[in-house]
Order: C-alpha cells, then sequence, then structure tokens
C-alpha cells in the first residue's frame, strides 16, 4: 500500500521516486499522450476503479483520481501507484495513477490541485461521474481547466431536463457522452433504413432513459421533424421501433465500458450531431 | 466505435452524417496460389482471421486455396486452423474461425493445367451463388516465381467478367531489369496496372507509415530534411538469424536480391522522397519514383560485399553460410551488402546515403538514422569541436519501434562537461493497442483497391536498373569469401567504406 501524500510536493517527489526501477536503479521511460482526470463521488468508486483498470494500459497517461469528501476536515491526501508494461524488447514504459481525496472545503478548489500535476503540452480529458454540479465552482473550475470533458448521462436522474444544462457549456468545453457512445451500432441500423425513416413520427425505444432521449433527439435534429418518444426502461439499448415495426438488432457485441471510454479519449474535436441531439432531447 | 458502411448508404442521408465510418471491402473471394506453402500458413491465414476477428473482412466473402497437394476442403481447414492457433496474433475464437471456415474452399491443380483453372472458376462460381461474392476476385500469387507467368496467363483467360479482378504479387519480381521487365509485360499482358499490387510486405509495417507520418505531420523536421542540415544518412537491416532453410532461394538470390533491391530502396526512397500533394497511391508513388530514379552509387568501392563465416550469435556458435544445408561449400553468393548511394536531386545533391543489409549480424534491428550536421563553433571553453557528436534523429523500424534523438546535455556538476543523451520515443509505449501485422494492412488494402503501399511496374524496375549496375561490377572479381564472422557487424570493407569518408557506422 503507497504512503499517504499530503501536498503537491510530496506527490511530485513520490513521482520522480517510483519512476526509478529498483532493481536497476535506472528511470523507466514514461511515455504519455494525455492527463486523464476523473471526479469520482463517492457512490462511484468501485465502478470507476474497474473502468480505470481496463484503460490505464490502452493509453498511457497521467491518470488523476479525485475523491470529493466534502463532510470530512479540510485536508488533501493523496497515494501515487506507477505501473510498469513491457514495451519492446527488454524495455519498460510506466503509467502513473494519482488518486487525491478532496476533504473539506479542498473540494471547493479542485482545479488548483490538478493544475501543478498536468503534464505539460498534452490534453487533459475529463471524466466525471456521476450528475455534475451544473453552476457550482467545483465543476465549473474543472471545465475551465480541461480540454474534453467525458459523462454518461445514463449516470443521470430526471432526463431530459439536465440536457439544457449540459447545452449551456458546449460552448466552453468539448463534451462526449458514454451514453450517446453506446447508441451508434443502432444509430447506424435506422440510418440504414434511409429513405423510408425519413416520415418517422413516432419511435419507442427500450432502454436507459439517456439512449431513448438521445436517439430521439437525434432523430429529430437530422431529420427536422417532431417524433414522439415512447420509452420502454431496460438496463441496456435491447430495440428500436420505428412507428410501431421493430428493427433489426444491430450486428456485432456492445462494447464494454473500459473500450467506450477509451474511445472517447481518442476524440479531440466536437461533436454537432451530438450537441444538436442533445439540444432536440426536449420537444 | 467505428462501423463499416456501404458507400451508397452515405448518400444524401442526414442520418449518416457524424457515423464514424470505416470503407468496406466490395463482397469478394480470394484465392490462394500456393496455399499449400508456410507464407499461406503463417501469415496469410493469421491476417484474414484478424481481420476476421475485427470485422474488416466483407460479410459476404470466400477464400479459396489453390496448389499441387491433395487435400480435401476439411484438411485445408485443418492446416490452416493450427497456423492462425500458432502464428496469429490474437487469441482463437471459435466463433470467428468458424465464420472464416464456412467460407473456405480448396482446390488441388497442376498450375499449368487449364482444368484446374476450371474447377477454380466452377468453386468461385458457387461462392458468388452460397456466399455472395458478387464476382469479385482477388488473387494472391504466393507461388515460386517460375510459376507466376502461367497462372496469370491463365487467370487472365478465365477472369470474371462480372466484377473487379484484382492480383497480389509477392517478391521477387524478377532476377535483374530484363526478367522485371518481362514480368511486367507479362503481367500486363493480362491484368492493368490498376489491377497488379506488387507486395513488399515491409510497405505494411506501422512504423514504415509512420516515418511519413514523422516527415509530413510535423513542422520541425521536414524544414531540416534535406542536404543544408543533413550530413548524411544510414539504413540498416541487419539480421541475426542465417538462411533458415531457404539455401536454394537463397544461392540464387543472395541479399542483394532478399533484401536490398526491395526492402532497403524502398525505405531509402521515403527517407529521400518529396512530399506528396495528397497520400493517393499515385502521388505517394510518383515521388518515391522520382527518389529511385535519381540514386546511384559512385562506384566499385563504395559497394562491399561478404559472406559469414562461422561465429557465434548470442552466445552459440553458428556455422557459416557455405556449411549451411543446401549450400555450395564454395558459394560465392553475398549474405550482406552495404554501399553509398547518391540522391541526385536538388534536396539531397552530394549528401551519402550509406545502407546495409545482412545476415548472421551481430542483432536484429531496422534503422533509419538521420545524422545532422555539427554545430559549428562550441562557445563552451572546455569543449573542443571534436567533442560535440551530432545530432542523429533515429526512426527504429524493428525490433523496438519508434523514434529516438541524440543530442548533447551538460553533465551535472563543475565545469562544462558534454554528453550525448538519448530522447526516445517507443511506438508501442504510446499507443496501446495492438500493431497490425504487415499482411493485415496490405490485404484489407487490397481488397479495398489502395495500392498506395503496394509497388509500382516503374518503381520496380528502378530498382533493378540500380541492382544491376552493382552487380555488375560484382562480375569484375571473385570475393574471397567468408569474409566477417557471423555475430559481427559485417566485413571490415563495410567500415573502410565510412572511415574513407571520415565517418563511421552507428554503434548498436
Amino acid at each position: 500500500m503507497a504512503a499517504a501524500l499530503g501536498s503537491i510536493s510530496e506527490i511530485e517527489h513520490e513521482l520522480g521516486a517510483q519512476r526509478v526501477d529498483p532493481e536497476t536503479g535506472q528511470p523507466i521511460q514514461r511515455t504519455s499522450v494525455m492527463t486523464h482526470v476523473a471526479w469520482v463521488p463517492e457512490a462511484w468508486v468501485e465502478a470507476a476503479e474497474d473502468v480505470l483498470a481496463g484503460l490505464a494500459e490502452r493509453h498511457p497517461s497521467r491518470t488523476i483520481v479525485l475523491f470529493p469528501e466534502p463532510k470530512q476536515d479540510d485536508s488533501l491526501i493523496g497515494n501515487v501507484e506507477v505501473d510498469r508494461y513491457a514495451a519492446g524488447e527488454g524495455r519498460q514504459i510506466c503509467t502513473e495513477t494519482i488518486r487525491l481525496r478532496l476533504r473539506g472545503n479542498r473540494v471547493q478548489a479542485p482545479a488548483s490541485v490538478i493544475e501543478p500535476l498536468l503534464l505539460p503540452d498534452l490534453p487533459v480529458f475529463l471524466r466525471w461521474r456521476g450528475m455534475p454540479p451544473f453552476g457550482e465552482q467545483p465543476f465549473e473550475q474543472m471545465v475551465r481547466t480541461v480540454d474534453r470533458l467525458i459523462v454518461d448521462s445514463t449516470e443521470w436522474p430526471g432526463l431530459p431536463e439536465p440536457y439544457e444544462q449540459l447545452a449551456e457549456i458546449f460552448d466552453r468545453v468539448v463534451v462526449s457522452d458514454i451514453a450517446w457512445a453506446r447508441t451508434s451500432r443502432w444509430r447506424l441500423q435506422l440510418a440504414s433504413l434511409w429513405p423510408g425513416i425519413a416520415e418517422v413520427s413516432r419511435i419507442k425505444v427500450t432502454g436507459t432513459e439517456a439512449q431513448a432521449n438521445l436517439l430521439a433527439g437525434w432523430l429529430r435534429s437530422r431529420l427536422g421533424s417532431e417524433i414522439e418518444l415512447e420509452h420502454e426502461a431496460a438496463d441496456k439499448l435491447t430495440g428500436v421501433e420505428v412507428d410501431g415495426e421493430a428493427t433489426a438488432f444491430p450486428p456485432g457485441a456492445a462494447p464494454d465500458p473500459a473500450d467506450l471510454l477509451s474511445d472517447e479519449l481518442e476524440r479531440f474535436t466536437r461533436d454537432r450531431i451530438y450537441e444538436d441531439a442533445v439540444k432536440a432531447t426536449r420537444m | 466505435m467505428t462501423e463499416t458502411v456501404q458507400p451508397e448508404l452515405q448518400h444524401e442521408n442526414p442520418l449518416m452524417e457524424g457515423l464514424k465510418l470505416r470503407r468496406a471491402p466490395d463482397p469478394c473471394a480470394l484465392v490462394i496460389f500456393g496455399a499449400s506453402g508456410d507464407l499461406t500458413k503463417r501469415k496469410l491465414f493469421p491476417a484474414l482471421y484478424s481481420l476476421a476477428l475485427r470485422k474488416l473482412l466483407p460479410s459476404r466473402f470466400g477464400v479459396v486455396g489453390a496448389a499441387r497437394t491433395e487435400e480435401t476442403d476439411d484438411d485445408f481447414r485443418e492446416r490452416m486452423k493450427a497456423g492462425v492457433q500458432e502464428f496469429g496474433r490474437d487469441p482463437f475464437n471459435q466463433e470467428t474461425w468458424d465464420w472464416l471456415a464456412e467460407r473456405m474452399r480448396y482446390v488441388a491443380l497442376d498450375f499449368a493445367d487449364e482444368t484446374g483453372q476450371l474447377e477454380i472458376v466452377k468453386v468461385l462460381n458457387e461462392l458468388d451463388d452460397k456466399q455472395g461474392t458478387s464476382g469479385n476476385r482477388l488473387y494472391y500469387l504466393a507461388v515460386p516465381p517460375s510459376a507466376i507467368a502461367t497462372i496469370v496467363k491463365e487467370v487472365g483467360e478465365h477472369r470474371s467478367t462480372d466484377g473487379w479482378t484484382r492480383l497480389i504479387v509477392e517478391k521477387p519480381f524478377g532476377r535483374d531489369l530484363e526478367s522485371a521487365k518481362a514480368l511486367n509485360a507479362e503481367l500486363l499482358e493480362n491484368f492493368n496496372e490498376s489491377e497488379i499490387f506488387r507486395i513488399d510486405h515491409y510497405l505494411g509495417k506501422e512504423t514504415v507509415q509512420n516515418l511519413l507520418a514523422l516527415r509530413f505531420a510535423n513542422g520541425i523536421f521536414e524544414p531540416i530534411w534535406n542536404r543544408q542540415f543533413v550530413d548524411h544518412v544510414q539504413i540498416t537491416v541487419a539480421e541475426s538469424i542465417g538462411i533458415e532453410g531457404r539455401a536454394a532461394f537463397y544461392e540464387q538470390a543472395g541479399a542483394i536480391r532478399d533484401v536490398f533491391q526491395n526492402h532497403m530502396l524502398q525505405l531509402v526512397a521515403l527517407t529521400a522522397m518529396e512530399p506528396p500533394i495528397d497520400f493517393t497511391a499515385d502521388s505517394v508513388r510518383n515521388e518515391k519514383v522520382k527518389v529511385l530514379r535519381a540514386m546511384h552509387t559512385p562506384g566499385p568501392k563504395h559497394v562491399v560485399r561478404g559472406q559469414y563465416g562461422r561465429g557465434y550469435v548470442e552466445g552459440e556458435e553458428v556455422p557459416a553460410y557455405r556449411e549451411e544445408p543446401g549450400v555450395d561449400p564454395n558459394s560465392l553468393t553475398e549474405t550482406y551488402v552495404s554501399a553509398k548511394l547518391y540522391v541526385d536531386n536538388w534536396r539531397w545533391a552530394d549528401t551519402p546515403f550509406y545502407v546495409r543489409a545482412g545476415k548472421r549480424l551481430a542483432r536484429r534491428e531496422t534503422t533509419i538514422a538521420i545524422e545532422f550536421k555539427r554545430a559549428p563553433h562550441p562557445p563552451f571553453e572546455d569543449v573542443g569541436e571534436g567533442d560535440l557528436q551530432p545530432n542523429v534523429l533515429v526512426c527504429h523500424i524493428q525490433p523496438d519501434e519508434g523514434v529516438s534523438l541524440e543530442f548533447a546535455a551538460k553533465v551535472p556538476g563543475q565545469g562544462l562537461t558534454l554528453r550525448t543523451v538519448h530522447m526516445d520515443f517507443l511506438y508501442g509505449g504510446a499507443f496501446r493497442t495492438g500493431i497490425p501485422e504487415a499482411y493485415e494492412r496490405l490485404i484489407l488494402d487490397c481488397l479495398l483497391g489502395d495500392a498506395t503501399l503496394f509497388t509500382r511496374a516503374d518503381e520496380v524496375e528502378e530498382q533493378w536498373s540500380l541492382v544491376d549496375t552493382i552487380v555488375a561490377f560484382w562480375k569484375r572479381d571473385r570475393p574471397a569469401f567468408p569474409n566477417y564472422e557471423a555475430g559481427t557487424w559485417g566485413p571490415s570493407g563495410a567500415d573502410d567504406l565510412m572511415r574513407r569518408d571520415g565517418r563511421a557506422w552507428r554503434r548498436h
């Protein structure tokens, strides 16, 4: 178990120390393509750790996981893990994970904690678990600091209302939504119904609320027409009916959560189609 | 997630906008001539399997193995399955294999016998009916050069009239300029150049393509990638293995035909070429062929050949080339070649390209090293001009794919002592997704009709033109072989080649 660290300088020192191979005394090579920041409230800790475990080897990066604990006394508690992977003949590279517990008032200024730890000149991705507190200081600070915000609106209650607040930040930060990514196979399947689908007036989606709203918003925005949505709750997207007619199940297997996040980490530009779909989630 | 889609779906369909699409190959049937050979089992089927696993093959697809060996469809499937399990880069997945196996057929034939061709046509028509392959045909010629003309003629005469026909030809593309021209003429008698895909698997390697990304996607390199800043270029294609039982082929080919004529000259061309206006097949190949046309070697003393004697590789004693099974005990076949080349154009005039390729060298390594001119004057009191090492940008093609830059740094402490340090970028370190095998990329490109990474007829002929010049030098004398020990970096003459110019091969 790594020692608890109480300041950024201690964290930086520990990172340097762990990057040295204990057997040879030589520094281990680090190759990074981004800084990946994850905001993980208590309820999401287990799920977040599972996804991170699937990601580390695919995206060599510095990962900073922030655990907000506002009810604790003010303090910063961190630990550092440097994982090594074989790369080439007899060579290793390392990736770094910094876990930080932001306690008490430290929750209010997360950007000031991560700024000194960002890798220079590389993109910063923020994965926000759960419903973002739109308009509140920690969230707004983080949005100003990062290049891309990744959410999963499947994790949000009360849809579609929160999409309105999400749409307000589109001009300030590039947004990815894993719920949207999960619909890609179905969107392709629905697109294959063109031109017959052009006159659709009603769809029924069996899946999560987010998927249902996003698919309806997508069709409304792309086809420029009002389309009624009927939603049947399910924990994943299993069916879409177009004007009462079931659409064939798309080929291939559904990607796992680590794959979905991994794909989002490779995108850098605004997804206008998604943004339009979000804006059209409310008729 | 990237999906594949047929192009017609995209036309004027507002729902297709923004969907990340990958071009899908047309339905087609692949015919592999030489299906009983090692290449099919070790490379082609593992590549097809990996493509199938990633859903990159068309859903309407079929494979026909064709060879002289008598075997049934099931025998063929079992043999290829074993190849996929032994040589594939992906874990074996029964479902994927079953998908591929269902589409596999085998035809035993004598290549020269027309009835064999008719049998293939019959099987292909059956695949059209059963798998919907639509009359599109890709023929892969994994056969010895002597069989190519016969197959090309037969295939040409029985080609499908319903869809497209493409032909993949494995090297060697001839053994000199004359035979290369004859082969090209035979191919072009039955096929258009756009239907012919001459495969050099080196061009399918990710890191060879990364050389183009490094040069043309980074503003810092291209401005200094010329005679004003580059002192010289060194390209090494070194193997530590011997001829691995290929005596019959290697005795005829030698290092110059096995590696120099194709892989080596392609690496020189990619290093020296001008930026293409786009990444289409003809734009890239036009630029490469200009380099090959401009290339020459200044004379016989600037080309060194060698043959390995006994020695030690990784601590194990290995036999001399002449002691390898199947090799003439008095063989004069070269297992090593190095040369100084010039590219006579505005960018590279008077800048030497030193190249070397050989077997049983100290280690397996393919690198392209761009050695820049030294800093003109060291302003430091304790540092003489000779103490300043030049900057070297090294592109590692294999085994540790990546790029490194050598530069001088101050040693911590009193005074000003300089040391050369390396800044390394490891390709596999930054991108942890599996790197596709060269054959996967090349087969898929061919299915898509993209010839960018394949060699065109004029490129092949320019390559042979240079090789013929070198071989002509060699006909004038009788080399004293063997002239280097296995496990070393080649004959002393290669070091002399550099020493005469006041340079040395890079230390590895």
